[in-house]
């Protein structure tokens, strides 16, 4: 293996090495080797022995180091075709850090060969490795060695195989029809009953023992399908072992089967409460790899209804949240405003929750004569609202006593735990990637990035309510400076491609039809554009076989870092304050399970 | 007396009544349809009087009455749908208008399992565990078309509908259906229920629970849908019903 690379590593030119790719070469070697992306975000191919070397170098000896596992996972790359200068391999894991010091990215990548591969852990050098090994044994068969828990995540207990694998199948009627006979159901359940053992956990100490409690799947204060088995003393928390899965919908193996524009709709159901936000991960991510510059128009369309959907998403979390301490009202208030929102989603879009409006290169049509009524009408109703939120909700004694100084965690446990979006500026850190790498035209808006300092419960939930007033000055400036123009790309690769440039002739007309019957062809390659989502960091990292449909999707979501993060932040707190820091988390099943 | 299908002289067909409500519990009107029971008159006859204050219904269809106008959910969400019905809870929609606004935390107390979102695999005993233990009598919804018939999601993690190992009573389209589509399937659910006769105790009348026959809503709205032949401008805004536009 180690000869492949060598012999790939001449291929490459001086021209494409990067400098931190060229300080990795200097210090291990220069069997490192440089891949070349779409997105230009410096891509090294690491052997597996030396792996853990190079990345505890780029997490704690490298000036300006990378803190943050961003994401961790892998690619079948057994009938991968487009492979031009990459060493040979079977399974690639790759890992994306994060330097927010540098304002950088980047992917390491481990070839490994053969149909059983396996890796080092790296959960000692960062803790949210944990959950993304888990997941590599679960969806790809790849042993991470050293792992202290190396066990199904998304999976049921008793399932066989692993599915994002090449050769499992994607569909369910491929898998004959589902059934739940009375000793199945026994087994199933069965196989979820907790052993306290299997996690290295005491069932008692000297002098009591303990109680484990399960909250959960079916639990309203759980947001979904999650379930947390609480190890209790009294009331106080000793530790807790979150168990995913429950809302597995399996969107990156559906990736593989959809064509680039269908697969859109799938997105929008990832994070089921920020519609838009989802898409425009994805098509920025599916532009960059065709090389898509989209029209001004289309930014600053894109920019104000995401906007409203991430004070949709917030809406959500600030009513659930306090309902979740105790305030029963205040749901009522702001579902409200979210039907406000809804009903402008509506009037553009025709749809609610899932628009489906994002296009590669564009958005499914222009706005409505009439759209700029509603958004004013709105700016008009919505901020004394929120100020009298304030005294409803963060100025309540009882709020405040449930979330001041309930689940802090400082910003280097926030960075070693992968946490991004509200729960990072919590803690100080202006991290937010509308002003750190503005996409879609954000470098044109005037707006700040509201930050905290304690990290706690509450410090989460002033950060989003002021995120809530930064989203409405941007869309004030959306409705003032709305630009004219296409609401398309002219692009070959726009999906639907334009319907009046097809008259013409009767090769147009055969591109159009191609085009919207097959979809388009992307050209081979990877690309990945993290966005700013409601929740944190979004990202699709999009390769392609040079096809009509992707050949690997990954979707890097936030919520699943923040819940992973979870016991630790919970550990010595109550069992009541488990619920005011699952609120303050914000996090949705369908984004953590994906 | 528990003979159900025996239609009294003074009680309309089902379809011409309030479903499932006692037959004297109509407001009386007068012949242009005004109401006449806030009127006090004097002069009425006993006959009169005695209609409008005394209720005479038969036991079962006083039952069913109470079943169909407190049908309590179970809280209970799997995904996108949940917060839909969620939503359906709140003030925009107000579902306690239709008395199904007391959402139970345990199975035990509640009367409908709302199937809200996609059935996965792993979860799919899980809400089997929960329907088996409420309490019966009890009824499903299914709402939305991943539990309908898994939906979009032909993929390895889903069940392709939740009827592959729960009765399902009221199937909901929509992905996800909006609250008002919820609400109308709720307003089916209590039809259905309204109309349900179970038997009062374990030793005397039928046994069996005499269930309607529902028609597909696909065949009842066919005819209005037809009617429809012309779609909205997407260049124009809809028309729509939330109030808060016109203050």
């Amino acid at each position: 293996m180690s000869k492949n690379v060598g012999l790939l590593t001449q291929s490459v030119t001086e021209t494409e090495i990067v400098p931190i790719i060229d300080a990795l070469r200097r210090r291990f070697g220069a069997n490192l080797t440089p891949q070349s992306t779409r997105d230009e975000m410096p891509t090294v191919w690491v052997a597996k022995d030396q792996i853990r070397e190079v990345l505890r170098y780029l997490k704690a000896e490298i000036e300006k180091p990378y803190r943050m596992l961003y994401d961790i996972s892998a690619i079948d790359e057994r009938v991968h075709q487009a492979r031009r200068d990459q060493p040979a391999s079977d399974f690639t894991v790759f890992y994306r850090l994060l330097s927010t010091d540098r304002n950088a990215d980047l992917r390491v990548k481990v070839p490994l060969i053969g149909n059983e591969p396996s890796i080092p852990t790296i959960t000692d050098l960062w803790p949210n490795a944990n959950w993304y090994e888990r997941e590599l044994w679960d969806m790809f068969g790849i042993r991470v060695d050293g792992h202290p828990h190396l066990r199904r995540i998304l999976m049921p207990p008793t399932w066989i195989g692993h599915p994002l694998r090449k050769e499992h199948p994607a569909r369910a009627t491929e898998m004959g029809p589902f059934q739940l006979p009375e000793d199945k159901q026994e087994a199933e359940q069965a196989a979820l009953e907790f052993q306290p053992e299997d996690w290295g956990m005491a069932r008692s100490r000297e002098n009591e023992d303990f109680l484990f409690l399960n909250l959960g799947p079916a639990h309203t204060g759980t947001h979904g399908i999650l379930r947390l088995v609480c190890q209790l003393d009294g009331e106080e928390i000793i530790d807790i072992v979150p168990d995913i899965g429950y809302h597995h919908r399996a969107a990156e193996k559906m990736a593989e089967r959809q064509t680039w524009h269908t697969f859109i709709p799938y997105t929008d159901r990832v994070d089921y409460l920020q519609g838009v936000l989802n898409e425009l991960a994805y098509c920025s991510s599916v532009e960059k790899l065709a090389g898509i510059e989209v029209p001004d128009r289309v930014k600053v369309i894109r920019v104000m209804m995401s906007e409203l959907f991430r004070l949709a998403s917030h809406l959500v979390w600030y009513g659930t949240f306090a309902q979740d301490v105790g305030a029963l009202s205040p749901v009522f208030y702001m579902f409200t405003d979210r039907e406000k929102i809804f009903s402008i989603v509506e009037a553009i879009c025709g749809g609610r929750m899932h628009p489906e409006w994002f296009r590669i290169g564009g958005v499914a049509q222009d706005l409505p004569d009439g759209w700029d009524k509603l958004v004013r009408q709105f700016l008009d109703d919505f901020p004394p609202r929120l100020n009298e939120y304030d005294k409803l909700v963060m100025q309540n004694p009882i709020f405040k006593s449930r979330t001041v100084g309930i689940g802090a965690y400082t910003l280097e446990d926030a960075l070693d735990w992968g946490v991004t979006g509200p729960g990072l500026r919590a803690c100080g850190l202006a991290w937010d990637l509308r002003k750190k790498r503005p996409y879609s035209g954000y470098e044109q808006f005037e707006f700040d990035v509201p930050t905290a300092a304690n990290g706690d419960c509450y410090d989460r939930a002033v950060v989003r309510v002021e995120e809530m007033r930064q989203s409405l000055r941007i869309i004030e400036q959306c409705w003032k400076n709305m630009p004219s123009g296409p609401y398309k790309a002219l692009h070959p690769l726009s999906t639907p491609p334009l319907k009046e440039r097809t008259m013409h002739d009767i090769e147009t007309l055969i591109t159009h039809f191609l085009s919207v019957s097959w979809g388009p062809v992307m050209p081979p390659g990877e690309a990945e554009v993290p966005i700013e989502a409601s929740k944190g960091n979004n990202s699709y990292y999009v390769i392609s076989n040079g096809n009509s449909s992707p050949y690997r999707v990954r979707i890097r979501t936030p919520s699943f870092p923040h819940i992973q993060m979870v016991p630790f932040i919970a550990r010595g707190h109550l069992l009541s304050d488990v619920l005011a820091i699952l609120g303050s988390v914000d996090f949705v099943l369908s984004d953590v399970d994906r | 007396m528990f003979s159900r299908h025996k239609t009294t002289p003074e009680t309309a067909s089902p379809d011409q009544r309030e479903p499932g409500a006692p037959p004297q519990m109509r407001v009386p009107t007068d012949q242009n349809g005004t109401r006449t029971a806030s009127r006090l008159t004097f002069n009425r006859s006993p006959d009169e009087a005695v209609r409008e204050s005394v209720v005479m219904a038969k036991l079962q269809d006083l039952i069913a009455w109470g079943r169909k106008n407190s049908l309590w959910p179970l809280n209970f969400g799997l995904s996108c749908c949940y917060v839909e019905m969620a939503t359906s809870l709140t003030s925009v929609y107000d579902i306690a208008r239709f008395g199904a606004e007391v959402v139970r935390g345990t199975p035990r107390e509640s009367d409908v399992l709302v199937v809200s979102g996609t059935v996965f695999i792993k979860v799919a005993p899980i809400i089997k565990r929960l329907y088996e233990q409420m309490l019966e009598p009890r009824w499903v919804i299914s709402m939305g078309s991943c539990s309908n018939s898994g939906g979009m999601y032909d993929v390895y993690s889903v069940v392709q509908g939740v009827d592959t190992f729960l009765p399902v009573d009221v199937y909901m389209p929509g992905c996800p259906p909006p609250p008002h589509a919820f609400m109308e399937c709720l307003l089916l659910l209590q039809q259905k229920v309204g109309h349900e006769r179970r038997p009062l105790s374990w030793w005397f009348g039928p046994q069996d629970v005499q269930a309607p026959i529902v028609p597909s809503m696909r065949d009842r709205k066919r005819e209005e849908r037809r009617k429809q032949t012309e779609s909205r401008p997407i260049d124009r805004l809809p028309r729509t019903d939330l109030t808060w536009r016109d203050r």
